[in-house]
């Protein structure tokens, strides 16, 4: 007996001592009173892995939170889009005039960097020209858009021209889209970097940055490990004073906490450990009793802002065939995939490219929609335009679909909707649709697998359906951004290993083949272009019509592209609906920014 | 020669074996991720580049980084004839990590760019002072139970025979979750989730310590009670059997001390429990992921499942190295364990010898 309570008694003193030295993760570090709950806001979603750099210049996946998006906390970009007023609002720089020809900014004359230089024309020069140095850096496709920056000097301001690049994308509309993705850095610090590593980028790239980083913006990194990552305010910030009104950012700090789960984004958010997350909650109404709140305090709860889709292999039959993939938007019961799986965060879903409301609303023209539309959620229409097409099915005693035959007379192929195994939102979404196109005599069947065999099936086109929601940011380009990653064939490829696509997956339009309607291409390099309001219109109509008439994807669900869900256990005064001095972002991105100065600690 | 120490050959032809064995573990640790999807591949598919050429130089140098492309001594990309970077075969770079391996080093994180044996080391203190104590505390708690209740039998084996089968037929996760759930959610008496508050500084502070002490809680019983359940079913039925031998009847006759008795009982009973504990402490590294996930608690397991879903091959090679070895070494110890303690084995080693 003796032996075993030896046994207990050491055990507790290893697993002490083990505890103790995990713990001592950052030797060094004196502080042991930490971060007060009531002044340190926290937010999470942005960072998954071990955070490991913060190096701004290297590669989006492998920097950590807030150094790697579009998140203006630590380096902040000239403006900032407001996704509510469609205004361009400025940070580092105030857009003066855009045009086909260029782009004009003027830099802010007080804004300075953390070390007390001020930042310059030098500095934006230095990141959007990165590429002209060094073609592997991330920024280096500014190149393709921004011919040349011209710099005068305008009543003691300095003034950038952004000129477009008329032989390259000639698209104004993307450098509007750049002003607020890409982040100013600080050139004298990279320039120093640079010069000491013989002007080897890839060496400049192997800098963590993550001890004192010399940044522009109202919060800097205090603190990392593999648990959370800490920003705190500082206090010196050159924008309190002049974009706000001299008043400091409300939380002292920032943690972002690395959650290992989905789950726990809604368990702290209801115990308070979280204050905001941008994450797909279900049943989000269910947790306001634990004082979880959205903008809308009704369904849908959240601003609609991004559309997700079907992509449709259309260069395999019987996808190739437009009737069949009109029949299959028309099958589907956009309602019940609202109600069933996505807890009623849509509103009610109308055809098309363009969403009907918010911003876009000004292109959305029912007339037109409902002209050239199939009729959503109607399954007569779609067996009936089957069976118009040549399409037969074959349906077991129970009403079961045993399979399909195509117009030829062939057995048609029973077609997968790939989708990642264990995003919950979509699988659901996908188990619906499968089960309402099988009703209509079309033979789906669910394809869920790993990321890893997820991602690389995007670009090459190795599907016949799949879940996607392109990476279209909510920004001035819309909704032009959203046809381009939709339609576009400008860079097309013929499906397989090797050919990639970032745009249009599902090979629509093929330009060599006879069917090829250039003028859709057309379109999307012309409408960048326009500025007159009525002539826009009537080319995103245009546009739209051919969308609808061809189906080359469905949109299954218009859902918040940026949103929150908040907690008012420790902040209040979070913008919503009622009271929308910002847009429905988290106070990171864009001109969400802006809450930090207006939050109030909970009484 | 090693006829005349039966032990000593017992124990060198074991560890020949083992050694085998791991040879074998490495060139499967190898080969097995790199059945699935080439990781540059998934990295290109999540970001978008503005043309062809600029997605093309990414990826070869991404390739060349992560030594999947054929380079000359300089560094620079050897191409074929029409102009495309020349893969490196999966043998050489087999060869390339079996001496890497043997020079300590892991390589590193495609994902992250960070040192494999940095993730490992950050990662393992946490693992282990969750796991350790947890299944070495569920095994003696379990087995002292399981014993007891094959001897006393009676009310106390009625009580605990059924919740020790409810805890053992209890998957890991769900129980997890319903911790989570009713302490964490419903009655907020322990935190859900992570290691410690994220309000305070990791160190020797006493807040700091209290914390870490009370989010450990529900992982450690997640991980506990079913342990100890098992085993102590397991011990329960081997204990009964050994109640009806010869031998403890022998010493119940010859009036022995109770305790002596129970003695004799827990150390035949023992025996296939250890070989029990010996797998679980092996297995902790890989079976920590649940618990990880569901209580957001940092440690290996986690690691092993982004760098899986990412095919990270250095950080999944470093990590099933580690368990490999993990396994390998209990089963090693095991072995020499119960040629020491079973008379039996001992007995046959002697005779082989003969």
């Amino acid at each position: 007996m003796n032996f075993s309570k030896t046994v207990v008694f050491s055990v507790f003193t290893l697993s002490l001592a083990l505890l103790i030295s995990c713990g001592d993760e950052k030797k060094g570090e004196s502080r042991s009173t930490g971060y007060p709950r009531s002044e340190t806001l926290y937010l999470a979603g942005s960072q998954w892995g071990d955070p490991n750099t913060f190096n701004p210049l290297i590669e989006p996946w492998l920097v950590a939170w807030p150094a790697n998006d579009r998140f203006n906390l630590m380096y902040e970009p000239l403006t900032a889009y407001n996704s509510l007023t469609g205004v361009t609002e400025p940070i580092l720089g105030t857009l003066i005039s855009y045009d086909t020809e260029k782009v004009v900014v003027d830099i802010q004359p007080e804004a300075k960097w953390s070390d007390g230089v001020s930042v310059t024309s030098t500095d934006v020069k230095f990141i959007y020209e990165l590429g002209k140095r060094f073609p592997q850096a991330t920024v280096a496709y500014v190149g393709e858009f921004v011919s040349e920056i011209k710099v005068d000097t305008v009543d003691n301001v300095e003034r950038v021209s952004f000129m477009v690049n008329k032989e390259g994308r000639n698209n104004p509309l993307a450098i509007l889209d750049q002003l607020q993705a890409i982040r100013i850095v600080p050139a004298h610090i990279f320039e120093k970097h640079l010069a000491e590593n013989n002007n080897n980028f890839d060496e400049v790239k192997k800098i963590k940055c993550d001890k004192d980083p010399v940044v522009s913006g109202p919060y800097t990194l205090a603190h990392y490990n593999n648990e959370r990552i800490v920003l705190q305010r500082r206090d010196d910030y050159w924008g309190n004073k002049v974009l706000h009104e001299g008043k400091l950012p409300v939380p002292r700090f920032i943690i972002h906490p690395i959650y290992k789960n989905n789950d726990h984004f809604a368990i702290n958010l209801q115990k308070g450990a979280l204050d905001a997350s941008m994450n797909f909650i279900p049943r989000i109404q269910e947790k306001r009793k634990d004082g979880v709140s959205t903008w809308y305090d009704a369904p849908p709860y959240f601003v609609p802002g991004s559309m997700h889709f079907l992509y449709l292999n259309n260069t395999k039959a019987p996808l190739n065939d437009r009737n069949f993939r009109r029949a299959m938007a028309a099958a589907i019961d956009y309602a019940a995939i609202n109600r069933l799986a996505l807890s009623n965060y849509m509103g009610e879903i109308k055809p098309g490219l363009i969403m009907p409301d918010g911003l876009e609303k000004k292109y959305y023209n029912a007339e037109e929609v409902a002209k050239h539309s199939v009729p959503l959620g109607d399954r007569e229409y779609a067996k009936n335009l089957l069976e118009k097409s040549g399409y037969k099915s074959v349906f077991d005693n129970n009403g079961n679909l045993r399979h399909s035959i195509g117009p030829n007379g062939d057995t048609l192929p029973t077609l997968l909707i790939r989708a990642p195994a264990g995003w919950s939102d979509w699988e659901a979404i996908v188990n619906l649709v499968v089960r309402q196109l099988r009703a209509v005599g079309i033979d789906v069947r669910e394809g869920f697998v790993d990321g890893s065999q997820y991602w690389p099936s995007l670009p090459s086109g190795n599907f016949d359906m799949i879940m996607r929601k392109p990476p279209v940011a909510v920004t001035a380009s819309l909704p032009w951004n959203r046809f381009n990653a939709v339609m576009s064939s400008r860079n097309w490829r013929p499906v397989g290993d090797g050919n990639f696509m970032n745009e249009n997956e599902g090979r629509y339009n093929n330009p060599n083949a006879p069917g090829y309607n250039k003028r859709v291409d057309d379109l999307l390099d012309l409408i960048p272009l326009i500025t007159d309001e009525e002539e826009l219109k009537a080319a995103y109509a245009e546009l739209n019509n051919i969308f609808l008439e061809d189906q080359p994807v469905i949109p299954v669900c218009h859902l918040p592209e940026e949103y929150y869900q908040f907690s008012t256990k420790v902040w209040t005064g979070w913008p919503t609906e009622k009271n929308p001095f910002a847009p429905p972002q988290l106070p990171w991105v864009g001109s969400g920014i802006n809450t930090l100065w207006r939050l109030q600690p909970a009484k | 020669m090693l006829k005349k120490y039966p032990t000593v050959r017992y124990v060198s032809l074991r560890a020949i074996w083992y050694f085998l064995t791991f040879l074998v573990a490495i060139a499967l640790n190898f080969f097995l991720p790199r059945l699935g999807s080439d990781p540059v591949d998934i990295m290109m598919a999540q970001s978008s580049f503005s043309s062809p050429e600029i997605r093309k130089q990414t990826e070869e140098n991404l390739r060349r980084d992560f030594g999947l492309v054929v380079v000359d001594k300089q560094g620079n990309i050897i191409r074929d004839e029409s102009g495309n970077a020349i893969r490196a075969s999966k043998f050489s770079q087999l060869l390339n990590y079996v001496g890497q391996v043997f020079q300590g080093d892991l390589g590193t994180s495609f994902r992250n760019q960070k040192p494999v044996s940095e993730i490992i080391l950050q990662a393992l203190p946490w693992t282990i002072a969750l796991q350790f104590p947890a299944i070495l505390l569920g095994w003696i708690f379990g087995n002292s139970l399981g014993a007891l209740a094959a001897y006393k039998r009676g009310i106390f084996d009625k009580a605990l025979f059924p919740f020790a089968l409810l805890m053992s037929s209890i998957p890991f996760f769900v129980f997890g979750m319903v911790l989570v759930y009713f302490f964490g959610v419903v009655w907020k008496v322990f935190p859900a989730v992570g290691a410690y508050s994220l309000e305070l500084m990791p160190g020797f502070s006493l807040d700091f310590l209290t914390s870490a002490a009370y989010h450990y809680v529900l992982p450690f019983f997640s991980i506990f009670l079913i342990l100890a359940g098992g085993q102590a079913i397991g011990m329960r039925s081997m204990g009964i059997y050994e109640l009806g031998t010869d031998y403890i009847k022998y010493a119940k006759w010859l009036g022995l001390k109770e305790t002596r008795v129970l003695m004799y009982l827990f150390r035949n009973a023992m025996l296939p429990q250890l070989t029990g504990l010996a797998l679980s402490i092996g297995q902790m590294v890989g079976g920590a992921l649940i618990t990880e996930m569901i209580f957001s608690y940092p440690g290996l397991g986690m690691a092993m499942l982004t760098a899986i879903q990412t095919n990270d091959y250095p950080v999944i090679q470093g990590v099933t190295l580690l368990i490999t070895t993990c396994v390998l070494l209990a089963n090693f110890t095991v072995d020499i364990l119960i040629a020491l303690l079973d008379p039996r084995v001992k007995a046959s080693l002697a005779m082989d010898s003969k």
